[in-house]
C-alpha cells in the first residue's frame, strides 16, 4: 500500500472483522485485450448495447470496459490493455453524495447501487474518478426475440437510473444460498463473475480478500500490484498487477 | 361607534395632542394614531419600543437547531447506512442543516410575532382616514367619553379636526 | 413629507398598477409564449427521455446545473442591495430595496427548479425531503444535494418572507386607492393593517431581524451551491476556494441582472424621478469592486493550479485557456472583467447606459462562467481514455432561454400588481431619525426624494 492509502486506512479503513471483503485482481500480463469478458458482462447483468448512434454521442454503457493505451513511436510501438470496472472502493466518492442512499456500501465490501431508490441527480458518476458509472439515458428495448437472453437473476434497469458493475452480486448471492444450503464455507474460487468466467487467458480473478490463503489476496500481496489512482485515497479493491516485460 | 379624531401634517403636533389628550384622563388604549408611513422621530407611547421579537426570535433559532440536531441524528442512527467510510453520524454535514434550520427556524419566529403582535390578519379598521397615506398623522378617540374636552386636546397648530360615524 | 409630495409620491408609484397599456399585454403574450414553450419542452424532455439532451458519459452535468448555479447566484441581488444597506442605514437603498427582493424571489424560485429538470426521474424528487415515509428511508445529509434542498427552503422562505411583509402597508394604501373587486383583493391582501405606530415598530423590527438572518444564510446558500462542485474528486472543483468564489460571483451577477431591471423599470414605467443616476453610479462602482473581486479568485485559483503543477488539474486549466473552450474563457473574460472595468472606472462612462451595457456583458460572462467550471473538468477526469465532449442539444437551449423569459414575465406582473418601489419606505425616508440624518452631500442628500 502506499503511504497515502496506509494512513487513510488508519482512519477506519479496511474493516477486518467481516465475513467476506470481496475484491478483484487483474493480470496485465495475461490480458489480451480480447474483450470476452465485456461481452460476458453484458450478457449476465443485462446491459443494453445503445446502437452506433448513441455510443457516437458517449452514450455507450460498459460496465467493464478494456482500455487500450498505444506507447511509443513506431517501430517501438507497444500495445497496453487495462480492463476497468467499479473499483468497488472502501472510501468511495461516489457514495456519502447520492441524496437517496442508492449508492451506498455494503457489510461484505461492495459498493451497492439500488435501482429503485435512484432519482437519477448523476452525482455519483461526477465524483466517481474512476468513470465506471452509467446512465440509463433511454429506457432500454430489446426487441424480441432478444428478450429471451435476458437474465432473470438481474433486474433489468429503467430510464433515469444509474448502473454499474456490482461483481455480479447475483452470483456472490447465489453461491453463499448453495453453501449455507450445504451447511459449508464457500470455497475460493468458488464465485465467478461473468468477466472473470469469460476470460480465456484467466487474467481475472476473483475472491475473498480477508481469507489470506486466497487467490485474490496472494495477487494483492504481490510487489508488482498496484491500484489505480491509489493516491486520490478511494481505496480500491481491485489489484492490477503490472506487466513484467518491458515496462 | 362615532370618534372624533384630528389629523397632523407632522409628528410634533400629534405628540402633543397625545401628550394633550393623556393628560386630559383619556387611557392610553382609548388613543388612536394611524400613519402612513412609521414616524420614526417619534415615540409617540414609552411603551411601545420594547418588543420581546428578539426573544422570541432567539429561542425559535434554538428550537431550530435542536429540531435539526435531532433530525439528523435519528435518521442516521435509525438505519444506519455506511457511505464513503463515513461515520454513521457525520457532524460536518450535520452542521449545514443545523445552520439552515436555526435560521429558518429563527425568521419563521420572527414573523409569527410579528403578525400575532401586530394582530396581522386583523379586522378592518374601526377608525380609519385614507388622508393619512398622504403624509397626514391621525391622532382620535373612538367614542369620547367628553367630546369637549377630546376636541380641546386635539386642536394643536394645523390639526383638521374631524368626526366620523354617527 | 409634505402632503402633495407624499400625493405625487403615492400617484407615480401607483400609476404602473392603475393605468394599462396595449404594450403590456404585447409584452406579457409574447414572454407567456416562450415560457410555455419552455415548460412544453421539458415535458417533452420527461416524456421522451433523458436521452434527447446532449449529458453523455462523462459529462454528466452541463447546461441545466449551468442554469440552476447561475439562478442561484443572481439571487444574491436582494441580500446584499436589501439587507446590508438596510443594516447599515444607507438611504440610497430606499427606492431600490423591493425591485431587488423580487429579482431574489423569482430567481431563487426559477433556479430551484432546475435541480428538478435536470434529474433522470424527476417525479421522484419529493425524496430530498427528510418524511417518514413507508419505506423508513431518510435522505442522505451526507449530500450536498439534500444539503442544497434545504439552504434553498430556507433562503426562499426567509427572501419571500422579507419582500411580503413590507408589501402589506402598500397593499394599505392600493386598498384605499381602488374600488370594486380590486379594493377587496387588496382589502384582504393587506390584512386588515392599520397603521399604529405599534404595528410599524413591529414590522421595522422584524424587518431588522430578518434582515440580520438573511445575509448568513444567502452567504451559506450558494456556498453550498459551490460544495456541489467542491466535495467531488474532480480536477479543478476540490478547490477549497469555491465557498468564497461562489459567493462573490453570486453577489456579482445578481448586482447586473438588478441594475438591469432597475433600468428596465425606470425606461418603462416612468421612474425617472425615483430612480436617479447616483443610484446607478452607486451600484456600478459595487459592480466595479465585485468584477475585480472575481477577477481576484480566478488569478488566485489559476496561479495556484498553474505553480502546482498536478497533472490533472493543469489538463482541465489548459483545456479551458488554450484548448476547445478558449473562446468561451476568454469571452468570459471580457465579458466580466475588461468590460466592466472600462466602464465603470470612468466617470464619465459610468451612466444609465453604461452600467446596463456592462451588467450585460457580466450577466453572460457569468453564465458562461459557471459552464466553464461545470464542463471542461466533467470532460477531462483523472483517466484520460474517459475523456469527453459535449454539445448542447436543442432542448437545454430552449429551456435555458425560457427561463430568462420567465423571469421577465414575473417580474413585469408583480410590477402591475404591487408598487415595484417601496411607497411607505420612500416615505419615511424622507424624514430620517435625527440621530442619524447625516449631511447632504452635494451628490444627493440621504434618503431625500426629489418629487
Amino acid at each position: 500500500m502506499s503511504p497515502v492509502s496506509s494512513v487513510v486506512a488508519s482512519f477506519g479503513g479496511r474493516e477486518s472483522l467481516m465475513a467476506h471483503k470481496w475484491g478483484l485482481a487483474v493480470d496485465l500480463d495475461r490480458c489480451t485485450g480480447c474483450g470476452a469478458c465485456v461481452t460476458a458482462c453484458h450478457a449476465e447483468n443485462n446491459i443494453p448495447t445503445v446502437g452506433p448512434e448513441q455510443a457516437g454521442r458517449g452514450r455507450a454503457m460498459h460496465w467493464l470496459r478494456v482500455e487500450r493505451y498505444w506507447e511509443g513511436d513506431f517501430p517501438d510501438v507497444q500495445l497496453k490493455f487495462r480492463p476497468v470496472m467499479c473499483q468497488q472502493c472502501d472510501a468511495a466518492p461516489c457514495e456519502p453524495v447520492c441524496p437517496t442512499y442508492a449508492s451506498h456500501h455494503t457489510d461484505e465490501g461492495l459498493n451497492a447501487q439500488v435501482y429503485n431508490r435512484c432519482i437519477g441527480t448523476r452525482y455519483c458518476a461526477n465524483a466517481c474518478p474512476y468513470n465506471v458509472r452509467f446512465f440509463d439515458f433511454f429506457n432500454p428495448q430489446w426487441p424480441k426475440p432478444l428478450h429471451l437472453q435476458l437474465n432473470p437473476d438481474v433486474s433489468v434497469r429503467g430510464i433515469g437510473v444509474m448502473e454499474k458493475c456490482t461483481f455480479c452480486v447475483q452470483r456472490i448471492q447465489a453461491a453463499q444460498i448453495d453453501a449455507k444450503a450445504g451447511k459449508r464455507e464457500l470455497a475460493d474460487g468458488e464465485v465467478k463473475p461473468a468477466c472473470v468466467q469469460g476470460c480465456s487467458a484467466r487474467a481475472l480473478v476473483f475472491g475473498d480478500l480477508n481469507d489470506p490463503e486466497s487467490e485474490v489476496a496472494r495477487l494483492a500481496r504481490l510487489p508488482r500490484g498496484e491500484r489505480l489512482l491509489e493516491d486520490l485515497g478511494t481505496l480500491p479493491n481491485v489489484t492490477y498487477l503490472s506487466r513484467q516485460t518491458g515496462g | 361607534m362615532s370618534a372624533l379624531y384630528a389629523l397632523y401634517a407632522d409628528g410634533d403636533s400629534a405628540q402633543r395632542a397625545i401628550n394633550a389628550l393623556q393628560a386630559g384622563g383619556v387611557s392610553r388604549d382609548a388613543i388612536t394614531v394611524l400613519s402612513g408611513e412609521p414616524i420614526e422621530d417619534q415615540e409617540f407611547f414609552e411603551t411601545d419600543k420594547s418588543t420581546w421579537m428578539w426573544y422570541f426570535a432567539s429561542a425559535g433559532g434554538a428550537v431550530g437547531l435542536i429540531f435539526a440536531t435531532w433530525l439528523t441524528r435519528m435518521t442516521e442512527l435509525a438505519w444506519p447506512i455506511k457511505t464513503g467510510n463515513m461515520p454513521i453520524v457525520s457532524w460536518w454535514p450535520n452542521l449545514i442543516i443545523m445552520f439552515e434550520m436555526t435560521m429558518l427556524f429563527g425568521i419563521l419566529a420572527a414573523v409569527l410575532t410579528l403578525l400575532v403582535t401586530a394582530r396581522l390578519p386583523g379586522p378592518r379598521p374601526v377608525l380609519y382616514d385614507p388622508e393619512i397615506m398622504d403624509g397626514k398623522i391621525l391622532v382620535g378617540v373612538i367614542n369620547p367619553a367628553n367630546a369637549a374636552a377630546v376636541e380641546r386636546a386635539l386642536s394643536q397648530p394645523g390639526a383638521e379636526i374631524r368626526r366620523s360615524g354617527n | 413629507m409634505s402632503e402633495a409630495s407624499a400625493r405625487k409620491l403615492s400617484d407615480d408609484l401607483l400609476r404602473p398598477l392603475l393605468q394599462t397599456s396595449w404594450r403590456f399585454y404585447v409584452l406579457v403574450a409574447f414572454l407567456g409564449a416562450i415560457v410555455l414553450m419552455g415548460l412544453g419542452t421539458w415535458a417533452y424532455q420527461m416524456y421522451n427521455g433523458f436521452g434527447i439532451t446532449g449529458i453523455n458519459h462523462p459529462i454528466f452535468w452541463a447546461f441545466y446545473i449551468t442554469n440552476f448555479v447561475f439562478w442561484i447566484g443572481i439571487s444574491h441581488a436582494g441580500t446584499l442591495i436589501s439587507a446590508i444597506l438596510r443594516l447599515v442605514n444607507a438611504g440610497w437603498r430606499r427606492p431600490v430595496t423591493r425591485c431587488a427582493e423580487v429579482i431574489t424571489a423569482f430567481a431563487l424560485m426559477i433556479g430551484a427548479l432546475f435541480p428538478i429538470i435536470h434529474l433522470g426521474r424527476p417525479w421522484l424528487f419529493f425524496w430530498l425531503m427528510p418524511y417518514p415515509s413507508s419505506r423508513q428511508i431518510w435522505p442522505n445529509f451526507r449530500s450536498p444535494l439534500v444539503w442544497d434542498f434545504f439552504a434553498i427552503t430556507t433562503y426562499l422562505t426567509g427572501s419571500v418572507l422579507f419582500l411580503v411583509l413590507p408589501m402589506i402597508p402598500d397593499f394599505a394604501l392600493v386598498r384605499d386607492r381602488t374600488t370594486g373587486l380590486r379594493h377587496r383583493i387588496y382589502g384582504v391582501l393587506a390584512l386588515g393593517w392599520q397603521g399604529t405606530p405599534k404595528q410599524w415598530h413591529r414590522l421595522e423590527s422584524a424587518m431588522q431581524i430578518m434582515a440580520i438572518a438573511i445575509i448568513p444564510v444567502a452567504v451559506s446558500v450558494h456556498t453550498i451551491v459551490s460544495f456541489d462542485f467542491s466535495m467531488a474528486p474532480v480536477p479543478m472543483w476540490h478547490s477549497t476556494m469555491f465557498g468564497p468564489y461562489f459567493v462573490a460571483g453570486a453577489i456579482f451577477s445578481g448586482i447586473a441582472g438588478l441594475i438591469i431591471a432597475m433600468a428596465a423599470l425606470r425606461k418603462f414605467l416612468h421612474l425617472e424621478a425615483y430612480l436617479h443616476p447616483v443610484h446607478f453610479q452607486n451600484l456600478g462602482k459595487l459592480l466595479l469592486l465585485m468584477s475585480l473581486l472575481w477577477a481576484y479568485f480566478v488569478f488566485a485559483e489559476r496561479l495556484t493550479i498553474w505553480y502546482g503543477n498536478e497533472p490533472s488539474e493543469i489538463a482541465v486549466m489548459y483545456v479551458t485557456q488554450k484548448g476547445s473552450f478558449a473562446p468561451l474563457y476568454w469571452t468570459m473574460v471580457v465579458c466580466n472583467f475588461v468590460i466592466p472595468f472600462t466602464i465603470l472606472s470612468l466617470r464619465k462612462l459610468r451612466t444609465i447606459p453604461g452600467c446596463v451595457i456592462a451588467s450585460f456583458g457580466v450577466l453572460i460572462g457569468m453564465w458562461l462562467e459557471r459552464f466553464l467550471i461545470v464542463v471542461p473538468s466533467l470532460g477531462h477526469k483523472y483517466l484520460p481514455y474517459s475523456w469527453g465532449v459535449y454539445r448542447p442539444r436543442p432542448v437545454e437551449i430552449i429551456i435555458t432561454i425560457s427561463t430568462f423569459a420567465a423571469m421577465t414575465l414575473l417580474y413585469v406582473l408583480f410590477s402591475k400588481f404591487v408598487p415595484i418601489i417601496s411607497i411607505w419606505e420612500m416615505k419615511a425616508g424622507d424624514h430620517p431619525s435625527p440621530a442619524l440624518s447625516a449631511a447632504a452631500s452635494h451628490e444627493h442628500a440621504l434618503g431625500e426624494t426629489h418629487a
